[in-house]
């Protein structure tokens, strides 16, 4: 090794002190922000399914509601639309199944 | 090397097939490092923080250039030397402009300087600053974070003879800089 060479080797090993060494907390912090900025973007199809599948979730409910009711007063009416009538003595009673 | 590592290569192959996920690998190898070197060249832990990020999500856009084969540390390191010099360049410039600002903001810079930082390390980093910009530049990386010259050579875009040559000349600045402590 030259007296020029021997020169750089004692610099470097007295400048060692002076590399710069993130935490691992800095490191983790920087790495997420990385990871989190390349991540795929959804596309515009997928950001459209995303907002319309609650809309129709909830209009699927509603509509579920809906039917159960109709077919609840459904079947009231069809109870009421069986009743027999008994008329005694002019007082007319009605008597469902 | 990628050729050296072959998860690294396989890394790579993955993300320039669309797996963003697989970029973790190279993220982790090498975020320290780049950190380390935006440091060296602006002398500010946030903004080296930022240049690092940066400069991995710059390289992850242009992944699709990248030629399989070849080893990604150097790219990596080059992105974020050049945008580190960019910064500086910038902040010269800003500098020069408000002179104001410039005694608040090298005291800043100086109190980021490693906390186990030694006397003689200070004196170092003291009479690379000194140095002019491309001296002081190749001369950190050769000293402090230890590559050779064909490694600066790429990382910088220089030839290997000019590398040589600023190191030679920052070599002999810093010997009559240091005369009292390598004499």
């Amino acid at each position: 090794m030259t007296e020029h060479d021997d020169f750089l080797a004692r610099l470097r090993n007295d400048a060692r002190p002076l590399r710069h060494q993130p935490d691992e907390a800095t490191l983790a912090r920087i790495h997420a922000r990385i990871m989190e900025q390349i991540a795929p973007q959804p596309t515009l199809a997928e950001l459209l399914a995303a907002w319309f599948r609650p809309l129709v979730a909830t209009a699927l409910a509603i509509s579920l509601c809906a039917g159960i009711g109709v077919m609840t007063l459904r079947d009231d009416i069809a109870v009421v639309d069986s009743a027999i009538e008994i008329s005694v003595e002019g007082d007319t009673y009605r008597v469902a199944d | 090397m990628a050729d050296d590592d072959p998860n690294e290569a396989r890394a790579i192959e993955r993300v320039q097939a669309g797996d963003a996920a697989a970029y973790d690998y190279l993220v982790r190898k090498y975020l320290g490092r780049a950190v380390s070197i935006a440091y060296g060249v602006v002398r500010n832990a946030h903004d080296a923080e930022d240049l690092a990020q940066e400069a991995f999500v710059k390289a992850y856009r242009s992944i699709g250039r990248f030629r399989a084969g070849e080893p990604f540390g150097p790219w990596i390191f080059r992105i974020v030397t050049n945008s580190a010099l960019d910064v500086l360049k910038h902040r010269t410039k800003f500098r020069h402009e408000e002179l104001a600002d410039t005694a608040p903001a090298a005291r800043r810079d100086d109190a980021e300087l490693p906390a186990r930082s030694s006397e003689i390390a200070r004196r170092i980093d003291a009479a690379l600053e000194s140095l002019p910009e491309m001296q002081r530049l190749v001369a950190r990386l050769h000293l402090i974070e230890e590559f050779e010259h064909s490694e600066i050579a790429a990382m910088t875009g220089l030839s290997d003879g000019t590398v040589r040559s600023h190191l030679s000349l920052a070599r002999k600045k810093l010997k009559e800089t240091l005369a009292d402590l390598y004499d």
